[in-house]
């Protein structure tokens, strides 16, 4: 996108002209979360923008514009597609040097005052409310890598993997929002999982890892009794975001035969503050992983450039570096590409609703764990550390297989050129000690 | 102990007895729109917001400041005001419906306000009852896990190693609890039709093997913040009350998805709940043991009291497009290992944050013989044997046009029942997709 914006945006913001992402935040005048777009190193406060009559150059929009006095996004995401994308777009021609919008905030000083906050003087809350979040499977070099710790690698997949976008429902409660500290959850662990009888003991988890995730917003309703045709599915996203879906692996093993992972998973879940809008990520689609087995026509997508193109990033910032540094030091621990999926949110909302059941605006599908085929590209510490046998190196003379108390995660992921970054931001949460009981 | 009679006739068989008062959700034929609390009390609905409005409420100063959780839509105002003032609520309109009521000039000598707020029941419709933000099911039924495990793994591999050291559940799928009365649509999906053929191919199939699970469910009263454990001492605390539960299953796509994430598809096309919440207070008389553990528990899951689970007469009715029905199962509530304490606890143990509106479900409830199951797979052997119905019908599993009625009740002593009412679901045939 050729455009510059008004606003001086540095060329490796993740915030754009040609990002615009939708958030909930709180200001220095304001304690009442609030929508936002982010845009450079602004937030631009849409509660405020739309009361001063922000949206007089979008007439259409006039009837809507109470959905920007909410705590939540959902009453704009309910609106559709169509009318994200019209938003989005006169939001950009509002911060675009030169376009016919930009004299309703360029020479403006006093509403620029009013609505556009530095990053740093905000807040970020939870974008939405959750009706219900659903984790899914789809990141199959994870599934083999996984299933190869467990299983003869021939048989690391089960029959069904390639069949259906594997699931599982997810606790809604856990989803939080990036800065949000973690406390190490405590549980029901196997000191020695090779004894026998089987006796687990009550421990902190000693296996704390995270799951590099993207997760898609649901934006459209669909009643009990009634599937989303996978034609349709595409409409009922709202947008993505990247998510961590810290796991905790010894209270998992004990635990998940054979309902599936629970308390290993419920504790939290955090994700980062600024819904990338589906329309941002258009021209960012490419193929994903391929799948070998013929699929049945429900799930059969006609576009074939069907998965969004993101680079993913995981950095580990350990306590003593940073306490020890000046500016702590993130060491790069994992680079992947969402391309690493095997099924595409469609799918993956189309199977969900195939039984009949309902999708709110605001609930949350997660992709499942994302990793390459390299050893530098995998999503979580199980994998990286071959199931915790082998300990990763860090800078610094340290070495890891888990998480320690005191680390901090930095999730992050963009597209696009320099000057025209479409990204999160970052997804991080830091690891407190955990409570006694 | 004989409850007080009431000045309002009450049916001497009504499960909404004097010693019950559950707590629901209606709108009624003159207020279609609006949902509003209501008690159930014998054959009438005692319409909360009407009564509050009218000061029905002014025998009870403690309350005043928290009327308007009665115009809310949903119950969760109410019970976020936690258990002694719901404990004072019932307490109270107990007194208020009581022949000897102290407070005669509140209802029972207020003719306007009786017609204001005292509804026949057949005037109301009632709708669910909270809004819930997570619907956890657990797997308590000892029986049912062995019944189950055994047909696939043999009565030596029946149960998993840890299932009797923690109470084992799944995160299940909020928006698909719909309250009893809705109509369940048979859900299509991927299923095996020859499990036993290799490679293992799916197709895309209507359900066929259709199926209930008998369990209670139990909704939480308070929030425990991210990070903060409930303690098995204080868990009792956060339960609002309890409500009759079917876990409607897909066995065959259930087979299917499992492995490795757990059932998914197989439960979320619908779960029915009974309509009115039994608060403790109303079950505190029959209490019962929980099945025996033989297995030493971790401190944080021991109880206080063995007697944590209550002794419900559970009946499971299928009535068939026909017309006839048959009573398929007899079974107690009180045949669980683990009780609501202990999966509050060990759900939060972690640092999950509980919501007040959550609902858990204890898992399928079976006893040890054959007429006491909750689940058909259980009562069909695993689809070998069919299920004798009344009129020489037979079932495996649901057809489309049945109809399954779960009922629940306490006690035996006339004019003193707690019970829950029905919790009813229709089999409606599957949507038909066209390639």
């Amino acid at each position: 996108m050729a455009a510059q914006s008004w606003l001086h945006i540095p060329t490796d913001s993740h915030f754009s002209l040609s990002n615009i992402p939708f958030g909930i935040i709180t200001t220095p005048d304001s304690q009442v979360p609030h929508p936002a777009v982010a845009i450079g190193t602004y937030a631009l406060d849409l509660a405020v923008f739309t009361e001063n009559n922000g949206f007089s150059g979008l007439p259409e929009f006039q009837a809507h514009l109470s959905v920007f006095s909410q705590e939540t996004l959902n009453a704009f995401a309910a609106l559709g597609q169509t009318v994200h994308r019209a938003v989005r777009r006169y939001l950009q021609s509002v911060l675009t040097e030169g376009s016919p919008h930009a004299a309703l905030l360029q020479s403006n000083s006093g509403l620029r005052q009013k609505v556009l906050f530095p990053l740093g003087d905000i807040h970020n809350h939870l974008p939405m409310q959750i009706g219900d979040y659903t984790d899914f499977y789809a990141g199959k070099h994870h599934a083999v890598n996984v299933g190869t710790l467990f299983r003869d690698p021939k048989i690391a997949l089960q029959p069904n993997y390639t069949h259906l976008p594997v699931g599982y429902h997810g606790r809604a409660s856990s989803v939080v929002v990036t800065g949000t500290p973690l406390v190490r959850p405590s549980g029901q662990i196997l000191d020695n999982p090779a004894a026998d009888p089987k006796v687990p003991i009550f421990s902190p988890s000693r296996r704390l890892d995270i799951e590099l995730e993207l997760a898609a917003f649901v934006c459209k309703c669909n009643k009990l009794g009634a599937p989303v045709p996978i034609t349709d599915a595409h409409e009922a996203i709202f947008g993505i975001v990247l998510m961590n879906d810290w796991s905790a692996r010894d209270i998992q093993a004990w635990e998940y035969v054979p309902l599936g992972p629970f308390g290993s998973k419920n504790f939290q879940t955090t994700i980062s503050p600024w819904v990338i809008l589906a329309d941002a990520m258009a021209p960012f689609m490419a193929k994903g992983l391929e799948n070998e087995s013929s699929l049945l026509p429900y799930l059969q997508e006609k576009k074939v450039d069907n998965m969004y193109d993101l680079e993913l990033q995981v950095n580990l910032t350990s306590k003593q570096s940073n306490t020890k540094c000046k500016g702590a030091i993130q060491q790069t621990i994992t680079k992947t590409t969402s391309r690493n999926l095997v099924w595409s949110f469609p799918q993956m909302l189309t199977h969900h609703t195939v039984t009949g059941c309902p999708m709110h605006v605001g609930d949350l599908l997660g992709s499942g764990t994302i990793s390459g085929l390299d050893a530098s590209e995998r999503g979580s510490l199980l994998e990286q550390t071959s199931g915790g046998k082998v300990s990763m190196k860090l800078n610094g003379g340290e070495e890891r297989k888990f998480l320690e108390d005191g680390d901090t995660i930095t999730m992050t992921g963009w597209c696009g050129e320099s000057g025209a970054l479409v990204g999160f931001g970052d997804c991080t949460g830091t690891i407190l000690p955990a409570v006694s009981l | 102990m004989a409850p007080p009679g009431s000045w309002l006739s009450i049916p001497a068989n009504s499960h909404f007895s004097l010693a019950n008062i559950p707590f629901g959700i209606i709108t009624s034929k003159h207020s279609q729109a609006e949902k509003r609390p209501a008690v159930a009390i014998g054959d009438h609905v005692l319409d909360l917001k009407a009564f509050a409005t009218e000061n029905g409420f002014s025998g009870l100063p403690s309350l005043k400041e928290s009327l308007e959780v009665f115009s809310q839509p949903t119950l969760n105002a109410f019970a976020a005001l936690g258990q002694p003032i719901h404990r004072e609520v019932r307490k109270y309109l107990q007194d208020v419906f009581s022949e000897a009521t102290s407070h005669p000039q509140i209802l029972k000598d207020n003719t306007a306000l009786q017609k204001a707020a005292l509804l026949p029941k057949h005037e109301t419709k009632t709708h669910l009852p909270m809004q819930i933000g997570d619907y956890t099911d657990f797997f308590a039924g000892i029986n049912h896990a062995f019944n189950v495990g055994t047909m696939f793994r043999g009565p030596a591999n029946a149960l998993q190693a840890n299932y009797t050291h923690l109470p084992v559940g799944y995160h299940g799928r909020a928006s698909t609890v719909v309250v009893s009365g809705t109509r369940i649509r048979r859900p299509n999906g991927q299923t095996l039709l020859d499990p036993t053929a290799d490679p293992k191919v799916p197709s895309f199939e209507p359900c066929r093997r259709l199926d209930i699970e008998l369990e209670l469910g139990c909704f939480l009263c308070s929030s425990n913040p991210l990070g903060e454990p409930v303690p098995i001492k204080k868990a009792h605390e956060s339960i609002f009350g309890f409500v009759l539960m079917n876990d409607w299953s897909a066995r065959d796509i259930q087979t299917w998805e499992y492995v490795p994430l757990g059932p998914f598809n197989a439960k979320n096309f619908g779960t029915s709940i009974s309509a009115w919440v039994v608060l403790p207070d109303a079950l505190d008389g029959f209490r019962a043991p929980k099945l025996k553990n033989e297995t030493s528990i971790l401190p944080y899951l021991k109880e206080d009291r063995e007697d944590s689970v209550y002794d419900i007469k559970l009946e499971v009715d299928l009535t068939t497009p026909d017309g006839a029905t048959t009573t398929i199962s007899r079974t107690s509530g009180a045949n669980l290992l683990w009780s609501f304490p202990q999966m509050i606890a060990h759900h939060s143990v972690g640092g999950c944050a509980m919501q007040t509106g959550d609902l858990l479900g204890s898992g399928t409830i079976s006893g040890k013989g054959e007429t006491d199951l909750g689940s058909m797979l259980e009562m069909n052997q695993a689809g070998k044997r069919e299920i004798m119905l009344a009129g020489m019908d037979v079932r495996k599993f649901l057809k489309d046009g049945d109809t399954v009625t779960i009922r629940g009740v306490c006690g035996g002593e006339e004019g003193a029942l707690v019970g829950f009412g029905e919790c009813v679901g229709t089999i409606e045939s599957a949507v038909v997709f066209t390639s």
